[in-house]
């Protein structure tokens, strides 16, 4: 305790922060990365006024230059959006409205969930892949030519994918490729707005199977089953990787890392993986009160979701709560202490949290699904993007009708008893007179003030009667950033900038 | 036999007054079944359409095949007590003297320590205990902690010395030896006795008296036995003495001059000992008679003595002869009824003194005074104590006793679960009793209701509640008290099924075997690990064979058992931690130490309590552990789950806002004290005391959010700058033996890292008694090891006894607790390796 409370203040100033910003690409190449022609003739084409380019961090560095060229070359106004308030990987809608752009190009990874009111296109910034290394571990890895396996790979390298196909298939019979399924921009398909993402349909070539999922879309062989097949993964270490790991968990994962050039098989247990989620699938039916957060506002259906998850959880006999937070952080969480769950809507990719750092477990909705919907069973089959679960979609299950029973069920969390399904609000509902019971009184409140009590802490204290009654006054006008009677201030005439 | 119809049983459970309930306890192997089978056989109710069917303790196969009772059976009897015998029930133990019939509701309890929590459940329900004790072996580990266990439920105990053949026939022990050993059995009984029960208490003397009659001795296994009464009653006719003070001449210290016909108090030429005199004596000359075939001694005496045998037995020999003979001469179920019935109390009477421990709420309330009274016409008040699993799939029986009002089938009652508070909803449910039935051993009879006093089984109740709980009636009860068990499940393995694609069926069958066992865990890690702990290896077997068997109805794979343990701290912080919250605004600084000895033994007892008072609780602090006063009013909590063995103190003077943090640090020293750093397992023994918080003045910056992550990272920072230890759980161990196995004893315990604190001769034999303690994580296959060491004639019983330091730094790699920690962290799927201080601790 040498070290007083409070240190030296030039500390701050000498303090090295460790960031290490990544290096401008180069201006000749940028043309080429950044696929600025492409960006210019699809602009030019809808006759687009205000454009929106949307970056993730790691690529912002190459914004200004970007922005000057498409400006010059359009003549439309161009925007920067940075700093995602989600997942970079998802195009921030919201972010566009505010500076009323009527189209977004968005660059770098993406987790091609469709969005649902601005045309965008992507630009992957693609990165090239060494495809003679990347065939040839193919080839060491999966000695075996008869054997069936799926291609696929990270979006960044999805421009030498249909060099490594062709030259594998050769060899390969039971190779089968996916080929990446551009949401389109909502101009020309109006239809596809809802649930287009996972169908199975049976296409033109008899008996086999057409599966798209994540924007991804592969035939399968006739007569073969999506369980038989491994999935080669060109790509690094990525969500988009666990993702599919966790939707496909029935199959073999290999990957390649064409930065580092090596192959591997994926050695993460998923069986485990699964069974740390059936943990939180419990902890969920625990839960008494839920936070459902919006952890997107750009893929489309997320609202449907938000409210069939309301549905779902009230039927359950929960109670729940929205909230809006942008990107998730611990502290943010923890500043509500009566939320026993909270369910994240987001895209397939940003879904699966790892929690173990948060106060309270943070699920996917397929798990909320899974804990309310006692007509869902744990099959082993996990779904993580949730617009699967919607109505109408394959993997969607009706709740069950209440009987109105008590339901009841052993929990293996506390090793007590829980109620399940909707429990009869106000069991007695008589009208006869009861004699007051003190330790009855606070009984049939709802959570929220129940959970007050528990507190120690209740607020301020009331001080009825000690301070003097004074008549009422005109307050303040206005908002926080300039009350009308504060001199400048703007009035309020107008809302928040549009 | 008796056959009754069930209107006839239902009559005699009105007379509450002529109600005995009680429980057969003892160690294991001094033969509580087979006695049991005795009364059965002498007394037994069984409907009439079942007579001839038999067999009624041994209900599971598996407890047939391993000789070994595994779940306790309730029987009921019904015995008539002789006209002259009623004078020696007390008032509140029959309806009037005419009244002579008696329902006995027996409780047959599994021996073996795994299931002491079988024992524990059986004495909820019941009010009195045969205490069966082997005469040879006298009391042991088990019979000291079911007795225990008796007593503080508030249960009386009668003693039963049991296998007096083996001492006769076996050891062939001479007259005074034998006297001795019973005198000192009934000594150790007693001083157990007078340890854990208050002679001024409300049930006031309970100690066991030959003289009193509520001593019997006999033989189970022959069928024979008897008290001092039955003796007395011969020869105070004889003698013309007072058949009181007969009994007492036939035990202790009072001896007989044959010749003189005197008796004096000390042993003197010619004196011998009245028990030695008139009662051993007899019984060895027809052992004697009988075994050495001495035909025309053995007619005289068996005459003598009124035996009238068939022809057929005439023909008879050797153990054959001595077994009919003896069990002509003294029966054993008239002896022990006539015991049961005398000196064991009826619900009425023991209602009174156990509505205090049985009952949570107010005193004075409606079902305080129901249960007080033993009131039929109360509110209902029932205590289910365990669940009996049905013929069909995943439903139970609620099996329990009625302590007020009744119970009836198509009734509306209050559900009321181990979590219930009165006036919330939480683990309260309205339902309806579908069925009411009788438990007769394995057979069932629907009843339409049961008063209180009664033992009962219930249909339909078993969906609300997990192992135990409470039905009543009225709208404000409380419940009554959950049951304390004297083991704890230390053992644990994790279970998958070998289909994945079978973990629902898996789930449901935990669900049921955590119902099914009064102590077993059932619970799913945050690793995604589905684990059962239990007491012990056997204990472990039986649940996991139901579960594989019965329960899920799957192969199931099976990790090797692995123990629970605990992290805790050897010193105080070296220094003082220091963490901010995200926002940089806000610090805490904290301190960890080692909680005094014996408080967290104190808190795992209840004897301190997080919902004490708080002066009251600080002055027991100051006075036994030597705390500051004010210190110890300032305990903020105690954790995890808001009442486990570990403190969070505020030591702080003078901080602003302090209060409005209070919850907030709370939550987060019951996450960290849930999940320790080491390895995540609970802490122990661990006391967090708070120096230093400084706060921004603005509240929304010094929020949930901002406090709880960094309460649990300085927490963390305390845990490892103090010397951080990893407690194991430690067993003690009673191995009986003869002499010349005890080396091997001391071989496998010194392999398995235990250590000998006792070795005792049992006085009068070749045994010899060692008691050791063994780490429980050394444990496994300990018993198989030391048989084949010891040529099989080494016995072990194992009891959780206390947590105990694995010597060694956690940090060293090669340490055992380093190893601990290295694979409990894989086995979690956690980062390797401690976490670095410096991922908690922040600099100033």
């Amino acid at each position: 305790m040498a070290v007083a409370f409070s240190s030296d203040s030039s500390d701050v100033i000498n303090r090295c922060l460790g960031i290490s910003s990544p290096s401008k690409t180069s201006s000749d190449l940028v043309e080429t990365v950044y696929e600025v022609p492409r960006c210019v003739e699809w602009v030019k084409e809808h006759n687009f006024q205000r454009v929106a380019l949307q970056f993730p961090d790691c690529l912002l560095v190459d914004a200004t230059e970007l922005t000057l060229r498409i400006e010059k070359e359009t003549g439309a106004k161009v925007y920067i959006l940075g700093d995602t308030s989600y997942g970079s990987c998802c195009v921030d809608e919201v972010a566009a409205q505010h500076v009323t752009a009527d189209c977004i190009v968005h660059y770098g990874r993406s987790c091609l969930s469709p969005t649902s009111h601005l045309p965008v296109l992507f630009v992957f910034c693609c990165r090239p892949v060494d495809v003679e290394h990347c065939v040839q571990s193919f080839r060491d890895l999966i000695p075996d030519q008869h054997s069936r396996v799926i291609l696929m790979s990270d979006v960044t390298y999805s421009a030498s994918m249909n060099d490594i196909s062709t030259r594998l298939s050769q060899q390969y019979t039971h190779l089968v490729t996916s080929s990446l399924n551009i949401p389109d921009s909502k101009l020309d398909t109006e239809s596809s707005t809802v649930n287009s993402t996972s169908r199975k349909q049976d296409s033109p070539n008899q008996h086999s199977q057409v599966i798209s999922r994540f924007g991804r879309t592969f035939c399968l062989q006739a007569d073969t089953e999506l369980d038989s097949y491994s999935i080669f993964y060109i790509g690094e270490e990525s969500l988009t990787l666990t993702n599919l790991m966790m939707a496909y968990n029935r199959c073999t994962f290999y990957s390649y890392n064409p930065e580092e050039k090596n192959c591997r098989k994926e050695t993460l247990n998923v069986n485990k993986a699964l069974m740390k989620r059936y943990y939180m699938v419990e902890k969920a039916k625990e839960a008494n009160v839920v936070g459902i957060v919006a952890g997107t506002l750009g893929v489309s259906d997320y609202l449907t979701m938000i409210n069939n998850l309301k549905e779902v959880i009230k039927k359950a006999g929960k109670k729940s709560y929205t909230f809006v937070m942008g990107k998730l952080n611990v502290p943010k969480l923890a500043n509500f202490m009566e939320i026993d769950v909270f369910v994240l809507v987001a895209c397939s990719e940003n879904t699966l949290i790892d929690s173990t750092e948060f106060y309270r477990p943070v699920v996917t909705p397929f798990e909320m699904e899974l804990a309310c919907n006692s007509c869902r069973e744990w099959t082993g089959e996990y779904v993580t993007d949730f617009r699967e679960l919607l109505p109408g979609a394959p993997s969607h299950v009706p709740m069950s009708e209440g009987t109105g029973e008590d339901e009841t069920d052993v929990s293996l969390i506390s090793g007590g008893m829980r109620r399940v399904g909707l429990r009869d609000e106000e069991t007695a509902g008589s009208t006869a007179v009861v004699k007051r019971n003190d330790v009855l009184t606070v009984a049939e409140v709802n959570t929220g003030a129940s959970f007050l009590q528990s507190r120690s802490w209740q607020g301020l204290e009331q001080q009825l009667g000690e301070t003097e009654v004074s008549a009422a006054v005109e307050g303040r006008r206005g908002i926080a950033a300039g009350y009308s009677h504060e001199p400048g201030a703007g009035g309020d005439k107008e809302g928040p900038q549009a | 036999m008796v056959n009754f119809t069930v209107d006839e049983i239902r009559n005699v459970m009105d007379k509450k007054k002529n109600i005995r309930n009680m429980s057969v306890i003892a160690h294991v192997d001094h033969g509580k079944s087979t006695l049991t089978d005795s009364l059965v056989s002498k007394a037994g109710i069984i409907a009439s359409q079942k007579a001839g069917e038999t067999r009624f303790t041994d209900t599971r196969k598996d407890e047939q095949e391993r000789c070994i009772t595994i779940k306790s059976t309730a029987i009921s009897l019904f015995y008539e007590l002789a006209e002259k015998d009623m004078d020696f029930v007390p008032s509140e133990g029959k309806e009037s003297n005419t009244e002579r019939g008696f329902l006995i509701n027996l409780i047959d309890s599994p021996g073996h320590v795994d299931f002491s929590s079988e024992v524990t459940a059986a004495l909820r329900v019941t009010d009195g205990a045969l205490v069966v004790v082997d005469c040879v072996s006298g009391v042991c580990v088990q019979t000291e902690t079911v007795l225990r266990q008796a007593i503080s439920e508030r249960i009386k105990p009668v003693l039963f010395m049991n296998k007096m053949d083996r001492a006769l026939l076996e050891l062939q022990l001479e007259m005074e030896d034998l006297y001795n050993n019973f005198s000192r059995t009934v000594e150790n009984v007693n001083v157990i006795v007078a340890t854990y029960s208050d002679e001024d208490g409300p049930m006031g003397n309970i100690m066991v008296y030959p003289e009193k009659g509520t001593v019997g001795f006999g033989s189970g296994l022959h069928g024979w036995a008897f008290t001092l009464k039955q003796f007395g009653e011969l020869y105070s006719n004889r003698f013309k003495i007072e058949l009181s003070k007969m009994m007492k001449r036939l035990w202790g210290d009072q001896f007989f001059n044959a010749n003189t016909k005197k008796w004096a108090k000390t042993p003197g030429e010619g004196y011998i000992r009245g028990f030695n005199k008139f009662v051993l004596d007899p019984i060895y000359k027809v052992f004697d008679a009988i075994m050495n075939f001495k035909k025309d001694d053995t007619a005289k005496v068996l005459e003598k003595l009124q035996v009238k045998l068939t022809t057929e037995e005439k023909g008879l020999e050797g153990k054959p002869l001595l077994k009919v003979a003896m069990r002509k001469w003294l029966p054993a179920g008239e002896a022990l009824l006539q015991m049961i019935c005398t000196h064991l109390p009826s619900p009425v009477t023991a209602q009174k003194y156990r509505m205090e421990l049985l009952y949570e709420g107010p005193h004075e309330d409606e079902a305080a005074l129901g249960i007080k009274n033993c009131n039929p016409d109360g509110p209902l008040m029932m205590y289910v104590s365990k669940m009996v699993p049905t013929s069909d799939k995943g439903r139970f029986y609620a099996f329990g006793r009625v302590f007020s009002g009744k119970v009836g089938t198509g009734q509306k009652v209050r559900i009321m679960g181990p979590n219930y508070v009165p006036g919330k909803k939480e683990d309260l449910y309205l339902k309806t009793i579908q069925r009411t039935i009788l438990m007769m051993g394995r057979y069932i009879e629907p009843i339409e209701d049961v008063p209180c006093g009664n033992i009962v089984g219930l249909v339909g109740v078993d969906q609300y509640l997990v192992k135990t709980g409470t039905l009543s009636t009225f709208e404000h009860a409380h419940n009554l008290r959950v049951m304390k068990f004297s083991v704890s499940p230390v053992v644990r393995v994790a279970v998958e099924p070998k289909n994945p694609s079978e973990l629902p069926k898996l789930v449901e069958g935990l669900k049921r075997l955590a119902k099914s066992d009064p102590m077993v865990q059932c619970i799913i890690e945050e690793s995604g690990e589905h684990i059962v702990a239990g007491a012990g290896e056997l204990h472990l077997e039986i649940c996991l064979k139901d579960l594989e068997e019965d329960h899920a109805a799957i192969p199931i794979k099976k990790s090797d058992p692995v123990v629970s343990y605990r992290e805790t701290v050897e010193e105080e912080s070296d220094i003082m931690c220091l963490s901010k919250s995200p926002n940089k605004h806000n610090r805490l600084f904290m301190k960890a130490r080692p909680l005094t000895e014996g408080i967290a033994e104190d808190i795992d007892r209840g004897d301190i309590n997080a919902r004490d008072d708080i002066k009251t609780r600080a002055r027991k602090l100051a006075d036994d552990y030597g705390w500051d006063v004010t210190e110890a009013r300032k305990i903020w909590c105690f954790g995890p789950d808001t009442n486990g063995p570990n403190m969070l103190v505020d030591c702080t003077k003078g901080v602003q806002y302090l209060n409005e943090i209070k919850d907030s640090v709370v939550a987060g020293f019951q996450w960290a004290s849930k999940e320790g750093v080491l390895c995540e397992e609970n802490m122990r023994a661990i006391r967090y005391d708070i120096h230093d918080v400084t706060l921004h003045a603005d509240a929304i910056h010094r929020g949930g959010g901002q406090i709880i992550p960094t309460a649990r990272r300085c927490l963390y920072a305390c845990q490892l700058t103090a010397k951080p230890r990893i407690l194991e759980p430690i067993y003690q161990v009673e191995i009986q033996c003869p002499e010349n196995a005890v080396g091997g004893i001391y071989g496998v315990l010194n392999r398995r890292r235990g250590h000998v604190f006792e070795e005792s001769q049992v006085v009068g034999t070749p045994m010899f008694i060692v008691k050791a303690y063994l780490p429980v994580n050394e444990s496994f296959g300990f018993t198989a090891d030391l048989r084949s060491n010891t040529g099989g004639q080494a016995f072990p019983q194992c009891v959780f006894d206390h947590w105990q330091i694995l010597p060694g730094d956690p940090y060293e790699d090669t340490s055992k607790p380093g190893v601990v920690v290295t694979e409990t962290r894989k086995r979690k799927g956690l980062s390797e390796g401690i976490p670095p201080l410096d991922k908690y601790l922040d600099k100033m």
